[in-house]
């Protein structure tokens, strides 16, 4: 595994070089007003975009959480965003695999910010029964930061349920901030970011020479004599 | 045809080979020097038919090399055929049925970095599943499971670990976990 193209681990213990600084309050959130500061954040965790990154079978337990029997849309969760570029939140369910992993990263640098990821089941959260595979991602934690974990094998669409509304709580506690949180405003405008080199090239294939399609000297009569009287 | 039916047929096309009954399919081994030759006679055959490849895969065998195993299927008769073969563990190499069927050039590639069995005369043998730059070829037995080494397993894998009272079995060591003792951070300290 020497070779493997995968970033170093973003999570760690408090105050290690992995961990991510927590949001400083800036300028703005020490000058408004406390109730300027609920709206603000009341409105971002009730229009959180969500983004499936669904890989296995728990990505069935949140179609299940999506359809109208659970409906997160109450919960202010809009299902199946266009793509990682209009989402705010990403849902990761089932198992991870090395192969997989850079592809994981590589949609969540194309979210804006603020972005939040919830890691549902026990194979994103830690490899759950693949703890031993040799190809399994122990837990998505290592590749990209996770908000809240969802357990089980596979969870309830309520587990999810109460993962967002925990995930709510947390934006709501948030310093506000109208420059992208912690990392800057361009931070809030996420570029395309292109796969690795040699991931999408096809490599030339030897097709046979195809023989030159000369022009038609008629044109061609009509397969089909048009019906009398039509028209 | 019987699979009895299926395996003397094919074992008299091609003059040499065994073909045994098992759970009522047929198997039949073939010396990896005529291995391409009874794939193809297995598809040519009128009587035969088997022109529908299911899949090829492996079985590490240990000590006794590996053995190829090619699934085939007759549309027509709807009967199936097993072709086995052997090849030794320290040259690992077959001729590619890629020209017979061009669906097996998946599956020989996936047996490829699984197994590491080589396939000669395949159009593109690069790794199809694993991860750029995987050292090793996991599905052999002797590939260590790293992360099984240096935790137990969590569960009860016994009678006698569950406090059931039951008396306990002889400790199994399944492939892919090697002894503390042999292998890892602790090798030669007990």
């Amino acid at each position: 595994m020497g070779l493997t193209d995968l970033p170093a681990p973003m999570v760690g213990p408090p105050g290690s070089p992995y961990t991510s600084a927590p949001p400083r309050p800036g300028l703005l959130d020490r000058t408004l007003p406390d109730p300027i500061k609920f709206v603000l954040n009341w409105g971002r965790r009730y229009s959180l975009w969500v983004f499936n990154f669904g890989l296995a079978c728990c990505a069935i337990e949140f179609i299940a959480t999506s359809m109208s029997r659970h409906d997160f849309i109450r919960l202010g969760v809009i299902p199946f965003a266009h793509g990682p570029r209009q989402a705010d939140l990403m849902v990761v369910s089932g198992t991870v695999t090395d192969k997989m992993a850079p592809a994981v990263r590589r949609l969540y640098e194309q979210m804006p910010e603020p972005k939040y990821v919830i890691s549902f089941g026990a194979c994103s959260n830690c490899g759950g029964p693949y703890w031993d595979s040799y190809c399994v991602t122990k837990g998505v934690d290592q590749i990209i930061p996770v908000d809240v974990y969802v357990p089980g094998c596979p969870p309830r669409p309520e587990a999810l349920l109460q993962g967002i509304l925990r995930l709510q709580e947390k934006i709501a506690a948030e310093p506000v901030s109208l420059r992208g949180g912690s990392r800057g405003a361009a931070a809030l405008t996420a570029p395309a970011v292109p796969p690795p080199a040699g991931v999408l090239d096809v490599p030339p294939q030897d097709l046979p020479p195809s023989a030159p399609v000369a022009p038609p000297t008629a044109p061609p009569a009509p397969a089909v004599p048009p019906p009398a009287g039509a028209g | 045809m019987t699979p009895g039916e299926v395996g003397a047929r094919l074992v008299a096309l091609l003059g040499e080979g065994v073909a045994a009954e098992t759970f009522g399919e047929v198997t039949v081994d073939v010396p990896a020097s005529r291995w391409l030759d009874a794939v193809s006679t297995a598809r040519d055959d009128a009587e035969l038919d088997l022109s529908y490849f299911d899949w090829l895969s492996a079985v590490d065998g240990q000590d006794d090399g590996f053995e190829v195993v090619v699934h085939l299927w007759s549309v027509r008769h709807r009967h199936r055929a097993l072709l086995r073969t052997r090849v030794p563990k320290d040259a690992p190499v077959l001729p590619s049925v890629a020209p017979v069927f061009a669906g097996a050039a998946w599956h020989e590639r996936e047996t490829y970095e699984m197994f590491g069995v080589s396939f000669d005369g395949h159009p593109d043998l690069t790794p199809l599943l694993l991860p750029d730059g995987f050292e090793g070829h996991p599905l052999r037995k002797d590939f260590v499971l790293a992360s099984r080494v240096a935790k137990e397993w969590p569960g009860a894998r016994e009678p006698g670990e569950s406090h059931t009272g039951a008396p306990a079995r002889r400790r199994m060591r399944p492939p892919g976990v090697p002894d503390p003792a042999e292998w890892g951070p602790e090798a030669g300290r007990a």
